[in-house]
């Protein structure tokens, strides 16, 4: 459970996150902020705190919420859960992760149908090689492109 | 929201301004004090020992200098890296950053026994071949690295006191540099950038949930610390009890988040 090296993100990754530098410039797109929320270990704790991320994006009025984790296995009990809340108040979330091969979902539900894999290894691996398997540019923005895609089909309906 | 008559609904609405100032380091080098003057980095050769006498539970603390393109090296289990950077006028998320480029800090950690600081896989080795370059996390190929290297006592229990203490060194360490980056002229910087954080009125409003580990011991992050990246001051997602914390753009732009994982 948790981060490997090649998932981890550094400090000096969140100073220059390609994810927060693609969204703020993107002029379709009125950043309301970054909400930073933990991985607890029990479970009832992140049902918990995964409740309460849904509560605040609803509360923002949020039109869409891009998910990013910065671990696999056992935090993907939190996401999956993060997602979930948020989905089912009927907001577009798209989910951001290390999957590859090894990292696939432990848990899943209907709200995950839009998750950028940000896997960059060959093998689809945990490498071990920091910095590896990060959140890039690219990555960043086929995020906000499904968001607005997602966004989009909701205003339609 | 009240808008003035005449103003088009569409116009963007400037809340703070975050401007961050680069000073670019062209060589890092052992000397008699630390200092940074011209391009050059200087880090006092004796200042480890000081630092390494604070704290019980450390053995030794090595620092390294390493020359771009010179990753041959072994070092142990990569606990972080680092900018440096710090605040020249007001508090994260706003006024003026100051924060060096052309180097960074990386953190490793290990007792010494080789037991590494690490819980999920570990990536000591041979550097080049465990550090990805160029990414958004990581040093580019022409960077200077200062490695700063933590080794424990021996037998000691693991548990929190043990990342934390080795995070808090480091930060001091690097807080010598910010003192002096703090004073250094502002108009002797070489690049210069803006950030606002701004409304925009009638575009899709969107949210970005960062999760991140917080279920104990190496799995923590530090947040809105008093300088930028920086340790000392902030506050564990731990200790917040994992809940949902907001910050503003530039807040997270800024180093609100430090990583400890």
């Amino acid at each position: 459970m948790g981060i490997g090296p090649s998932t981890k993100e550094t400090t000096l990754h969140h100073f220059r996150d390609p994810l927060l530098d693609v969204v703020s410039k993107d002029n379709d797109i009125d950043l309301a902020g970054i909400i930073i929320v933990g991985t607890p270990q029990d479970n009832k704790e992140k049902h918990f705190v995964g409740k309460r991320t849904a509560a605040w994006v609803e509360a923002i009025r949020a039109d869409g919420v891009i998910i990013s984790v910065d671990g696999w296995g056992n935090s993907h009990v939190d996401f999956a859960n993060t997602i979930e809340e948020i989905g089912k108040r009927g907001i577009p979330v798209v989910g951001m992760s290390f999957v590859g091969t090894q990292g696939s979902f432990v848990v899943k539900n209907k709200y995950m149908d839009t998750i950028v894999d940000f896997n960059k290894s060959q093998e689809g691996v945990e490498t071990e090689v920091v910095g590896e398997n990060n959140v890039d540019y690219l990555d960043a923005k086929k995020a906000i492109a499904l968001l607005k895609l997602k966004m989009m089909r909701k205003g339609n309906n | 929201m009240i808008k003035k008559e005449g103003e088009k609904m569409n116009d963007e609405i400037t809340l703070r301004r975050l401007v961050i100032k680069t000073f670019h380091i062209n060589k890092v080098v052992f000397g008699d004090n630390n200092s940074i003057d011209n391009g050059i980095l200087t880090i006092n050769k004796d200042f480890k020992n000081t630092l390494q006498q604070s704290e019980d539970i450390i053995e030794e603390i090595k620092i390294n200098i390493i020359e771009p393109r010179k990753h041959d090296i072994w070092v142990n289990t990569i606990m972080d890296i680092i900018p440096i950077s710090t605040k020249a006028l007001g508090k994260i998320g706003e006024g003026i950053t100051h924060t060096l480029t052309g180097v960074y800090v990386m953190l490793t950690g290990a007792d010494v026994e080789g037991n590494q600081m690490a819980e999920f896989g570990s990536s000591e080795g041979i550097l080049k071949e465990k550090l990805k370059l160029n990414k958004a996390g990581t040093p580019s190929e022409n960077d200077y690295i200062i490695h700063f290297d933590v080794i424990l006592k021996k037998d000691l229990t693991f548990n929190r006191k043990l990342p934390l203490t080795i995070h808090k060194v480091c930060d001091e360490f690097i807080q010598e540099f910010r003192q002096i980056l703090k004073k250094m002229d502002g108009r002797q910087a070489t690049e210069t950038h803006e950030f606002y954080d701004k409304i925009r009125p009638n575009k899709k409003k969107v949210v970005i949930v960062k999760q991140v580990a917080g279920q104990g011991a190496m799995h923590d992050n530090q947040l809105f610390s008093n300088e930028p990246s920086g340790f000392s001051g902030g506050k564990s997602i731990i200790d917040l009890g994992n809940v949902p914390i907001i910050m503003t753009p530039n807040e997270y732009r800024d180093g609100a988040l430090r990583a400890m994982t």
